[in-house]
C-alpha cells in the first residue's frame, strides 16, 4: 500500500467518525422535535376533547394549537379555564415546559359538563435517557462505515469513480443503521409515555372525555421518512460526485429524472402515498368522527373474511364481469363489420363509439328510464311483441343483468375502435398470402385474422376485467346495491362502509383486497401479452 | 403447367386518374421464366397482381393455360406467390406456413407432412421446421417462402421482387438457386423486379414496363443490344448507355448522323434524332482522329474502368476500357465509335436505324 493511499484510508476513517458523531446529533435533533409534536398532538387532542366535545363551538384555543403555538394555546387555555372555573390554581392550567434536554406539556382535564377540572395529563419528552444504546448503536453504524470508506480507499487505484462512491455510501449505510435502531427506541418510548397516560377507568365518571393514545407508530413513521429522505439525499449526492467523471452520463440522467419528475411526483404524492395511507388505516378501527382509531392488526380481515355480504360483493362483480367477453365478441363483430371499406363507415364508427364518451352518470340515468317496469322502452317493445314485461331493477334476479347490458352498451363502441385499430394492423399482404394458399373468408378469419388479433384480445379482456371490478357508478345511480343486495359490487360496498357506516378501516381493508386480485389479474394481464408479443415477433 | 396470355389489360385505381397499366398484351409461354422489369411506379407490381387475382382488371382479359380466368378467384386460378416481405404468417411455425396452403385445400394430414419435409429438405430447411418466421434470417424467410409456393405444385410461379430485402451476397446465390430450381420444375414463372441484373440473369425473356405499358418483350441479350425504344436503351446496362443529340442528315446516297460525334448511319432522315453508344462501343483514340474532349473523373473498377469525357461540343460521353494504362483527369482524348452498334432513335424515341461502317 502507498503512502498516498494509506493517508487517504486513515483521513476516510476519521471522515466516517465525524459523520457518526454529526448524525448522533442530527438524530437527537428529530428525537426532540417528535416528542414536541408528539405532546402538541396530545395537548391539541385534549384541549379538543375539553373545549369542543359537542363539535360545535370553534374554539380559539383548538386553532392556536392547530398552528403549532403551544405556548400561546397554554396562556389562552388557561385564561379559558380561570373564566370558566373559578379558584383554579397555577399548576392546573396548560403549561410548557422547556429545558436544555428535557420538553414537556401538561393539560388539565375537565369533566363532561365542562365545568370542573378533575386531572392534568402530562407528557415529557427525555431525548437521551436511552444514551447508551443510541451510543452503542452509532457506534456500530461507524464501524460499518469506516471498514466500507476504507475498502473504498483500496479500490481508489483501480476505479476511482466507483471507489469515491463506496467511500460515500458508508456514511450513508451509518445512516441507515442508526435509524432503524433509533426508530425502534422512538416508538418504545412513546409507548412508554401513552402507558402513562391515565388508565380510562379513571375517567368513568366522566365519559365525555375520550383521550386518544398517542400514535407511536406514525411518530416512528415521521422519523423514518425524515431519515429515509436524508439518506436519499446522501446517495444523491453521492452518485453526483461519484460521476464526476463521467459528465455526460451525469448530465443524461439528470435530464431522464427532469422529465420523469412531474409523473414520478404525480405518482408518489396520488399513488403511492394514498396506497400506503390505505394499508396504515386498513389495520386500525377508523371512524372518520372518532379521535381514537384504535390499531386492530389484522382484525378487519379476519371480519371481512366472515362476512357474508362481502362475500355476496365478490360473487356479484365476479358475475357482473362476465359481461366483457358478450360485448368483446359483439365488438370484434361490429369492428370486421365496419373494417370494410365501404361509404357511411366512418360515421357509423363514430356513432357506436359515441357511448364511450358519455358520462356514466347520464348513461345510468337514461338506462334507468330504459328498464322503467312501467313506461321503459324496453318493455314497451317486449309488450309490443305480446311478450310480459320484466321489472328490470327491481327484480333481484334481473337486475344484475340489467346493470350488465347497460356496460356491454358502453364499452362495446371503446372494444370495437381498438379492435378496428388491430385489424388495421394486420399487414395486408398476409392476407392476401392466405387467399392465394386457397383461405375462404372464414378460414381467413380463423386461421390469421383472429390469431393475429389475439395480443387486442387478451388486452381488451383482462383491462375489461379490471375495469369491471371497479364498477360502481352505475350501481350507485341505478340500484345503489339492490334490491336485496342483488348488485351489490365490491366498489358499492366499500363505498357504503367508509361514507355511510364511517368504517375507513374496514372498507381501506376491502380495498386491499380488491387491490390484491387487480394486482394478480394485471400479472396475469403481462405474462399473456408478453407471450402473445413474443408469438408475434 | 400452364401458359399466360393477357389481352390489353388495364388498370385504374381512381376513375379519371391515370392509369397504373395502360393496356399490357403478353404472350408468356408454358415453361417460361419471365421478368417484369421497369422502375418503381412502372406498373409491374400491379400486372403481377392482377395475374394473381389480388386486384381486377379494369379492362382486358387474363388467360391462364388457355381459360379465362379474369373474373375467377384467387383459389381457383392454380398460382402461387411469392411476396417482396415473405409474407410469413407470425403465429405459424415454419412447417405450418408451408403447409397452410395444402390445410386449406383439405389435403390429407399425413400427405402434408410427407410433402412438406421433402420440399424443406430440397431447399435446406429441414431443420428450421419448428422454428417462427421471427427466429430466421432473411434468407431463411426467403426459402421458406419459396417452399410455400411450390409445396403446393402450382401451375404458375408469381415473384414480387422476392430478394429485394436480401443482403447483396444472398442475393447473388439465391438468383442462381431461383434459376436451378425453374430449370428443375420447368414451371411457368412470372418474376417482377426493378433489378436489371436479375432481369438480364435469370429471364428466358424480359419484358421492360414503363409507365404503365409494355416497352419491349425479347430475351435479354436482344433488349441490351436493340433496345426498341430510347427508355429501355437508358433503362438497361450501366453505365447508362450514351445518348448524343443530333439530326440525320442525307450525304450522298446514304445519311449520316450529325451531333455531338459524327457517323454515317442507315436510317430515315430526321431533323431530331438521338444516337445511343452503349459505354463499350466508345473507343479510345487520338484527339485528332475522333471527337476530342476532356476527360473529367476517371473511376476505376479492377477488371476495368469507366471513363467519363466532356467533348468538345458540351456532351458528356461514357467509356468502358479494359484494364490496361488509361489517361489522366484534364488530359485531352479522342473518341471514336464503333459505328455497327450505335443505334439511331426518332424524336418519339422508338429504334429508327443504326450505323453503317
Amino acid at each position: 500500500m502507498t503512502h498516498a493511499q494509506s493517508l487517504a484510508r486513515r483521513w476516510a476513517i476519521a471522515a466516517c467518525m465525524v459523520w457518526g458523531v454529526a448524525t448522533a446529533v442530527a438524530v437527537n435533533r428529530p428525537l426532540e422535535r417528535v416528542e414536541y409534536a408528539l405532546a402538541a398532538h396530545e395537548a391539541r387532542a385534549v384541549a379538543r376533547a375539553m373545549v369542543d366535545s359537542s363539535g360545535r363551538r370553534p374554539s380559539p384555543i383548538r386553532r392556536l394549537v392547530a398552528e403549532g403555538s403551544l405556548t400561546r394555546a397554554g396562556v389562552e387555555l388557561s385564561r379559558y379555564l380561570g373564566r370558566a372555573v373559578r379558584g383554579l390554581e397555577e399548576s392546573d392550567r396548560v403549561v410548557v415546559h422547556r429545558s436544555w434536554l428535557k420538553r414537556a406539556v401538561s393539560v388539565p382535564l375537565k369533566d363532561r359538563d365542562e365545568w370542573e377540572i378533575v386531572g392534568v395529563v402530562a407528557l415529557q419528552a427525555e431525548p437521551w435517557r436511552d444514551l447508551p444504546v443510541t451510543l452503542l448503536a452509532i457506534a456500530f453504524a461507524v464501524l460499518v462505515a469506516a471498514t466500507l470508506a476504507s475498502r473504498g480507499v483500496d479500490r481508489l487505484a483501480e476505479d476511482p469513480a466507483i471507489a469515491l462512491y463506496s467511500v460515500l455510501v458508508g456514511p450513508v449505510a451509518t445512516l441507515a443503521v442508526v435509524m432503524a435502531a433509533l426508530t425502534a427506541l422512538v416508538r418504545q418510548r412513546v409507548e412508554a409515555a401513552a402507558a402513562s397516560l391515565p388508565p380510562p377507568s379513571a375517567l368513568s365518571r366522566f365519559d365525555g372525555l375520550t383521550l386518544p393514545l398517542p400514535s407511536a407508530t406514525l411518530s416512528a413513521l415521521t422519523l423514518a421518512l425524515i431519515f429515509a429522505a436524508t439518506a436519499a439525499a446522501l446517495v444523491v449526492a453521492g452518485w453526483a460526485a461519484s460521476a464526476r467523471r463521467h459528465a455526460a452520463e451525469r448530465r443524461e440522467t439528470l435530464t431522464a429524472w427532469a422529465f420523469l419528475a412531474p409523473s414520478a411526483l404525480h405518482l408518489l404524492v396520488f399513488t403511492a402515498g394514498p396506497l400506503a395511507f390505505t394499508l396504515f388505516i386498513s389495520f386500525h378501527d377508523w371512524d372518520l368522527l372518532r379521535l381514537d382509531r384504535p390499531f386492530v392488526g389484522f382484525g378487519n380481515y379476519a371480519e371481512l373474511v366472515a362476512d357474508p355480504l362481502f362475500w355476496r360483493a365478490v360473487g356479484n362483480t365476479a358475475v357482473y364481469a362476465l359481461y366483457v367477453p358478450v360485448s368483446m365478441g359483439l365488438a370484434l363483430g361490429a369492428a370486421l363489420i365496419l373494417n370494410q371499406p365501404l361509404r357511411g363507415m366512418h360515421a357509423l364508427r363514430a356513432i357506436v363509439f359515441l357511448p364511450t364518451v358519455v358520462s356514466y352518470v347520464a348513461i345510468a340515468i337514461v338506462w334507468q328510464w330504459m328498464f322503467n317496469a312501467d313506461f321503459g322502452l324496453l318493455n314497451v317493445l317486449l309488450r309490443a311483441v305480446h311478450l310480459p314485461g320484466v321489472d328490470w331493477l327491481g327484480n333481484p334476479k334481473t337486475a344484475l343483468v340489467a346493470l350488465m347490458i347497460v356496460s356491454a352498451w358502453v364499452q362495446l363502441g371503446y372494444q370495437m375502435v381498438i379492435y378496428l385499430a388491430g385489424l388495421q394492423g394486420i399487414p395486408a399482404h398476409l392476407i392476401e398470402a392466405a387467399t392465394l394458399d386457397g383461405a375462404s373468408p372464414w378460414a381467413r378469419l380463423r386461421h390469421i385474422t383472429l390469431p393475429l388479433l389475439r395480443p387486442v384480445t387478451t388486452y381488451l379482456f383482462v383491462t375489461g376485467i379490471i375495469w369491471s371490478f371497479q364498477v360502481f357508478t352505475l350501481v350507485y345511480v341505478m340500484t345503489e346495491g339492490g334490491p336485496v343486495h342483488a348488485t351489490d359490487v365490491l366498489v358499492y360496498r366499500i363505498y357504503q362502509n367508509a361514507w355511510e357506516f364511517r368504517r375507513m378501516g374496514y372498507a381501506s381493508a376491502m380495498s386491499w383486497i380488491l387491490f390484491a386480485i387487480l394486482l394478480a389479474l394485471t400479472l396475469l394481464q403481462w405474462r399473456a401479452l408478453n407471450r402473445t408479443v413474443d408469438d408475434a415477433a | 403447367m400452364a401458359s399466360v396470355r393477357l389481352e390489353r389489360i388495364a388498370k385504374r385505381f381512381d376513375a379519371g386518374g391515370t392509369p397504373a397499366v395502360d393496356g399490357v398484351s403478353l404472350e408468356i409461354a408454358d415453361g417460361e421464366f419471365t421478368v417484369i422489369v421497369g422502375p418503381s411506379g412502372c406498373g409491374k407490381t400491379t400486372v403481377l397482381r392482377m395475374i394473381a387475382g389480388l386486384e381486377g382488371p379494369t379492362a382486358g382479359r387474363i388467360f391462364i393455360d388457355g381459360t379465362d380466368v379474369t373474373d375467377l378467384p384467387p383459389r381457383e386460378r392454380d398460382i402461387a406467390m411469392v411476396f417482396q416481405n415473405y409474407a410469413l404468417y407470425p403465429h405459424l411455425s415454419v412447417r405450418e406456413n408451408i403447409g397452410f396452403g395444402l390445410r386449406m385445400r383439405r389435403v390429407d394430414p399425413v400427405d402434408i407432412a410427407r410433402r412438406v419435409d421433402r420440399i424443406a429438405e430440397s431447399l435446406e430447411i429441414g431443420v428450421l421446421l419448428d422454428r417462427r418466421p421471427a427466429q430466421l434470417s432473411g434468407g431463411q424467410r426467403q426459402r421458406v417462402a419459396l417452399a410455400r409456393a411450390i409445396v403446393r405444385e402450382p401451375a404458375v410461379f408469381l415473384f414480387d421482387e422476392p430478394l429485394s430485402n436480401l443482403d447483396a451476397q444472398v442475393r447473388a446465390q439465391t438468383r442462381g438457386e431461383l434459376v436451378r430450381l425453374h430449370r428443375r420444375l420447368g414451371t411457368t414463372m412470372i418474376y417482377v423486379t426493378h433489378d436489371q441484373v436479375e432481369a438480364m440473369t435469370m429471364a428466358q425473356r424480359v419484358a421492360v414496363m414503363h409507365k404503365g405499358r409494355v416497352e419491349q418483350f425479347a430475351p435479354p441479350l436482344d433488349v441490351y443490344r436493340a433496345p426498341s425504344t430510347l427508355f429501355v436503351a437508358s433503362f438497361l446496362g450501366s453505365p447508362t448507355i450514351n445518348r448524343f443529340a443530333g439530326r440525320v442528315l442525307p450525304d450522298g446516297t446514304s445519311q449520316r448522323f450529325d451531333g455531338g460525334v459524327r457517323l454515317r448511319v442507315e436510317a430515315p432522315l430526321a431533323e431530331v434524332a438521338t444516337l445511343a453508344v452503349r459505354p463499350e462501343h466508345l473507343n479510345l483514340v487520338a484527339p485528332t482522329e475522333g471527337s476530342a474532349g476532356e476527360v473529367t473523373l476517371v473511376e476505376p473498377l479492377g477488371p476495368e474502368t469507366i471513363l467519363h469525357v466532356r467533348l468538345t461540343g458540351g456532351e458528356q460521353a461514357t467509356l468502358r476500357l479494359g484494364a490496361g494504362t488509361t489517361p489522366a483527369v484534364g488530359d485531352t482524348v479522342g473518341v471514336s465509335v464503333r459505328a455497327t452498334e450505335a443505334l439511331v432513335y426518332d424524336a418519339r424515341g422508338r429504334l429508327m436505324g443504326r450505323g453503317v461502317a
